[in-house]
C-alpha cells in the first residue's frame, strides 16, 4: 500500500530522541525519496500533509538499528571468499535482505584476519550496497591481521602480521585504493545527500608500525578500533590523542582492568587531570621496535599459545601484574571546581566502545560498569558469527577447516571445548537485554544500537536518528523491545506475522 | 454575552470544543462555502485543542472544509522557532486534524513588509466573507490577541509593540532571557474580533480573574481590551471556578441560573435559522 501523495505520516508513537528519551509524536516520511520529513516545514511550505496515516497504537518507531561489528548471518561468512565474486555478493544480498528481521538496517561486515593477499579483493568486493528491501552495506570492518598474538582469540596466528613500513604496511596488505581518501564510490558521500560509506580497521596499537599510523589513517576518514590489544594506558591513551575512536569489544580480547595500569578499558574513565597536561602538549610516541609501552605476557603462556590455532579463552589468560600506578607529574592548576556535577573540562575525548550484550560475553555487572562510566559512547554490537539466524534451533553446526560448533541458545562452542567461538545473539535482543543488565530504559538502550553507532561512524546525519532528512530506516518495537516491522528508506522490508 | 462556567479547564475545553464541533457540523461547510475559524494560541486554549482532536479521531469532526485564521505571530522569530506561533498551532492542532495546509492562514512575522502582511491579512478575511466564529484567550491584563491595555477599540490587524508585562511573561519561554523575548507582534484588532460573526472566549484560572471582572463588570475601557465584547452581539465566555474569583457572588449567580435557559436559546436561534434568518439573534440581555 502506497499514499496518493507519496508523504506517510505515523501516528500514536513513541519516538526515542538523541538523547535517549521517548516523545510521545508523530514521525512524517517520504516513501518517495526515503527520508525523513520535517513536518512543520512540510505543512506549512510545502502545504501538502501525508495522505496516509499509520496507527502504530502506543508502539515505539525507532531509527533502524545499525550493527557495526558482524562477522555473517544466515549460513555467510563474510570473511569466506572463495573465488567466485558473484556468489560473495550473492551471500551479502542474502544477509542484507534476511537481517531486517532482527531491527537491523545497516550494518558493517566484519572480516577477521585473513591471508593478506585477500584483503584487496573483500574489501573491494565490500563497497557500500542498498538495494530496495533490504538493510544497507555500509562498507567494511576489517578486524586484523595488525593484532596482537597474545590477545588474537580465534584469529589465525599463522596470518598476523606488524606494521613495519607504518602506513606503507597497511596500504601494501589492505590494497592502497581501499584506503583512499576519498575512493571513486566516495565513501564520505556527495555532501550530504550522498550514499553513505564507512571504513573501520580494528588493530593494536602496540602493534609494531601500527600506533604511528593511526593519525594518517583517522585523516583518510578510517575509524581506527582499538582491540585485541595489550596496550598500556599510555599507550592507550596516545592511541586515543592519535584519532582512534573506538575500542572493539570492550572487556573482550584485551587485559583485564587493572587498577594500577586500566589500559584500554581505563580510557572510559580517562581522568582530566591526565588527560590534557596544561603545561606541554604532549605529542603521542609510539614503539618503532620492541617497547615495554605494553604489558609482557607472561612466557609460558605465550608458549602454550604458540601451539596450535586452537583459541584461547579471552578473559582469564592474564598477563603479569603491572609494578605499579606509573609516578605521574603532579600539575597543581590551581582552583578546584566549586560547583557540583560539574565535571572539569577536557580535551580528550573518550573513545566509543563496543559491547556483546548477550549475557555471555560480559557479564551484566561488566556491561553496567561500562555504561554507567561512559553512557554516550556505548556501543551495541552482535559480534555475530555466520550462524546468527534467529530461527536456527540449537545443536551442532559446521564451520570450517572441519571444525563444527555447538549452539545451546545465544552460547556458542567449538565442539569438544568450553571455548566461546564467537556469538549469535540478535541486536534486537542486545538492545533488551542491555535494557535490563544496565536498568537503563528502552530508549536509553535504542539510542546504544542507533545515534551512538552512527555517530561514531560519523553519518548521525543519515542513518541513527529520526532528524528531518535522515534515511527513513525504521523499526517498530513493542514496549518489551520486540521487533513488530522495519523500514528502510520508506518502505516497509518486513513484518512479522500476527499471531 | 453569555457567561459558562465550568469546574476545571479541561471541563471548560470540553465545553467549547462540543460547542465549536457543533457550529461546525451544523453549518455543513463545503469546499465552497467553508466554516472560517479564528484561532488562538497560548495555554487556556489546550484543553480545547485536545477535546476537538478528540472529536476528529472519533470521526465526529472534520476540518476538511474550515478554514482558519490565527490572531497573531512574533516580528523576527523564525517560523519553526519553538516559540513560534506556527510551531505552537502545528504542535498543539493543526498536525492532529484533518485540516488541509492551503486552508490555514497565520501572520507571516518575517514578512518584508509587514504593512503589507497585515493589510492582506484583512483584506483575505474579507474574501472569505469574514470570520464565522473567533475563539480567543486572554492575558492577565485583560488582552485579546495581542491588543495590549491601550489598544484602539476600533484597531485593525497591526504591528503592535509589546507590553513589558507580557514581555516577562513570556521570558519563561526564552530561557527566562528577557533580551531574547521578541518586542513586536502582529496581531489581529480589536474590531477584527469584534467583526466576527460568534466570539467565543476561553479565561481559565485565578490568575486571570481580575481582567475577567474588569471585563464584564466595568465598562467598555482600551485598558482591558476584552472589555470590548460587551459591544459584540454574539460573544460567550467560558471560564473555570478559579477564574470567578474576583466577580461579584451576584454576577456568578445571575449567569449561573440563565445557563439552563442556554439550550432554550439555542434552540431558538437553530428555528429562525431555518426559517431563513441568517442574523444571529442577540445574546439573552
Amino acid at each position: 500500500m502506497t499514499s496518493p501523495n507519496g508523504l506517510i505520516c505515523f501516528t500514536n508513537c513513541l519516538l526515542p530522541q538523541e538523547d535517549g528519551a521517548l516523545v510521545h509524536k508523530d514521525l512524517w516520511i517520504d516513501e518517495r525519496r526515503g527520508v525523513i520529513l520535517d513536518s512543520q516545514k512540510t505543512f506549512f511550505l510545502r502545504k501538502e500533509r501525508p495522505d496516509r496515516v499509520i496507527d502504530l497504537g502506543g508502539n515505539i518507531l525507532s531509527p533502524g538499528f545499525i550493527d557495526i561489528q558482524i562477522n555473517g548471518a544466515y549460513n555467510f561468512d563474510f570473511s569466506i571468499y572463495e573465488g567466485d565474486d558473484e556468489a560473495y555478493r550473492a551471500g551479502l544480498r542474502t544477509v542484507a535482505e534476511k537481517i531486517v528481521e532482527t531491527g537491523v538496517t545497516s550494518l558493517l561486515p566484519t572480516i577477521i584476519t585473513q591471508e593478506r593477499s585477500l584483503y584487496p579483493k573483500l574489501l573491494h568486493l565490500l563497497r557500500p550496497y542498498s538495494s530496495t528491501g533490504s538493510a544497507t552495506l555500509l562498507g567494511w570492518h576489517a578486524e586484523g591481521p595488525f593484532i596482537q598474538f597474545a590477545k588474537r582469540g580465534a584469529h589465525a596466528p599463522q596470518f598476523l602480521l606488524s606494521a613495519q613500513n607504518g602506513l606503507k604496511s597497511f596500504d601494501e596488505v589492505y590494497g592502497a585504493e581501499n584506503l583512499a581518501v576519498t575512493e571513486d564510490w566516495l565513501m564520505a558521500g556527495e555532501g550530504e545527500d550522498g550514499p553513505v560509506g564507512v571504513r573501520v580497521i580494528t588493530a593494536a596499537p602496540e602493534v609494531e608500525g601500527v600506533g604511528s599510523s593511526i593519525e594518517e589513517l583517522t585523516r583518510r576518514g578510517i575509524v581506527f578500533s582499538i582491540g585485541h590489544s595489550i596496550a598500556s594506558t599510555g599507550l592507550a591513551t596516545a592511541a586515543v590523542q592519535s584519532g582512534a575512536r573506538l575500542i572493539t569489544h570492550l572487556f573482550n580480547a584485551m587485559p583485564q582492568l587493572h587498577h594500577r595500569d586500566p589500559s584500554i578499558i581505563g580510557l572510559l574513565g580517562a581522568s582530566p587531570h591526565l588527560s590534557s597536561p596544561p603545561t606541554s602538549p604532549v605529542s603521542p610516541t609510539f614503539p618503532t621496535g620492541a617497547s615495554a609501552l605494553h604489558r609482557v605476557p607472561s612466557g609460558v603462556k605465550r608458549a602454550a599459545a604458540e601451539k596450535g590455532p586452537q583459541a584461547t579463552s579471552e578473559a582469564f589468560d592474564d598477563v603479569q601484574t603491572p609494578p605499579q600506578t606509573p609516578v605521574l607529574r603532579a600539575h597543581d592548576i590551581g582552583e578546584l571546581s566549586l560547583q557540583k556535577g560539574k565535571v572539569a573540562e577536557m580535551s580528550f575525548e573518550r573513545p566509543f566502545y563496543e559491547m556483546i550484550v548477550d549475557g555471555i560475553h560480559s557479564h551484566p555487572n561488566s556491561v553496567r560498569l561500562a555504561y554507567s562510566s561512559y553512557p554516550e559512547g556505548c556501543v551495541l554490537i552482535t559480534d555475530a558469527m555466520k550462524i546468527l539466524d534467529p530461527n536456527l534451533k540449537d545443536g551442532v553446526h559446521e564451520w570450517r577447516d572441519g571444525k563444527r560448533f555447538v549452539k545451546a541458545g545465544d552460547k556458542l562452542y567449538l565442539e569438544g571445548t568450553d571455548t566461546l567461538a564467537g556469538s549469535v545473539v540478535t541486536l534486537d535482543k542486545c538492545v533488551r537485554n542491555f535494557s535490563r543488565f544496565t536498568g537503563c530504559s528502552l530508549g536509553e538502550a535504542i539510542k546504544c544500537a542507533t545515534y551512538n553507532p552512527a555517530k561514531c561512524l560519523g553519518i548521525e546525519h543519515k542513518k541513527g536518528t529520526l532528524r528531518p532528512g535522515a534515511d527513513a530506516d525504521l523499526v517498530v518495537l513493542d514496549r518489551k523491545g520486540k521487533v513488530l516491522g522495519t523500514w528502510v528508506r520508506g518502505h516497509e522490508v518486513w513484518k512479522r506475522e500476527s499471531s | 454575552m453569555r457567561l459558562i462556567i465550568r469546574d476545571d479547564p479541561k471541563a471548560v475545553g470540553e465545553y467549547i470544543g462540543n460547542y465549536i464541533a457543533k457550529r461546525i457540523n451544523d453549518f455543513n461547510p463545503t469546499p465552497e462555502k467553508p466554516f472560517v475559524l479564528g484561532l488562538p494560541t497560548g495555554s487556556s486554549p489546550i484543553p480545547t485543542y485536545k477535546h476537538l482532536i478528540s472529536l476528529v479521531k472519533a470521526g465526529k469532526l472534520s476540518f476538511k472544509n474550515v478554514v482558519t485564521f490565527n490572531m497573531d505571530e512574533y516580528v523576527g522569530l523564525p517560523e519553526d522557532h519553538p516559540e513560534s506561533y506556527h510551531t505552537f498551532m502545528f504542535r498543539e492542532f493543526f498536525s492532529h486534524v484533518d485540516i488541509p495546509p492551503s486552508q490555514v492562514n497565520i501572520l507571516n512575522g518575517n514578512a518584508k513588509n509587514l504593512i503589507e502582511e497585515c493589510k492582506d491579512y484583512e483584506a483575505k478575511i474579507k474574501k472569505y466573507g469574514g470570520i464565522e466564529l473567533f475563539l480567543g484567550g486572554i492575558g492577565e491584563d485583560g488582552h485579546i490577541a495581542f491588543n495590549e491595555p491601550g489598544s484602539s477599540l476600533a484597531s485593525r490587524t497591526r504591528i503592535k509593540t509589546l507590553a513589558y508585562d507580557t514581555i516577562l511573561a513570556n521570558a519563561r519561554f526564552f530561557n527566562n532571557d528577557i533580551a531574547a523575548v521578541p518586542r513586536m507582534a502582529l496581531t489581529v484588532g480589536v474590531a477584527t474580533v469584534l467583526e466576527s460573526r460568534e466570539v467565543v472566549v476561553v479565561v481559565t484560572g485565578q490568575r486571570k480573574a481580575l481582567a475577567l471582572s474588569k471585563a464584564i463588570e466595568e465598562g467598555v475601557n482600551h485598558l482591558w481590551t476584552l472589555s470590548a465584547l460587551q459591544l459584540h452581539p454574539w460573544a460567550l465566555i467560558v471560564v473555570d471556578e478559579d477564574a470567578t474569583a474576583e466577580l461579584h457572588v451576584k454576577t456568578v449567580k445571575y449567569f449561573k441560573s440563565i445557563e439552563r435557559v442556554q439550550d432554550e436559546v439555542e434552540a431558538a436561534h437553530e428555528a429562525l435559522k431555518k426559517q431563513g434568518v441568517d442574523e444571529p439573534v442577540g445574546s439573552m440581555e
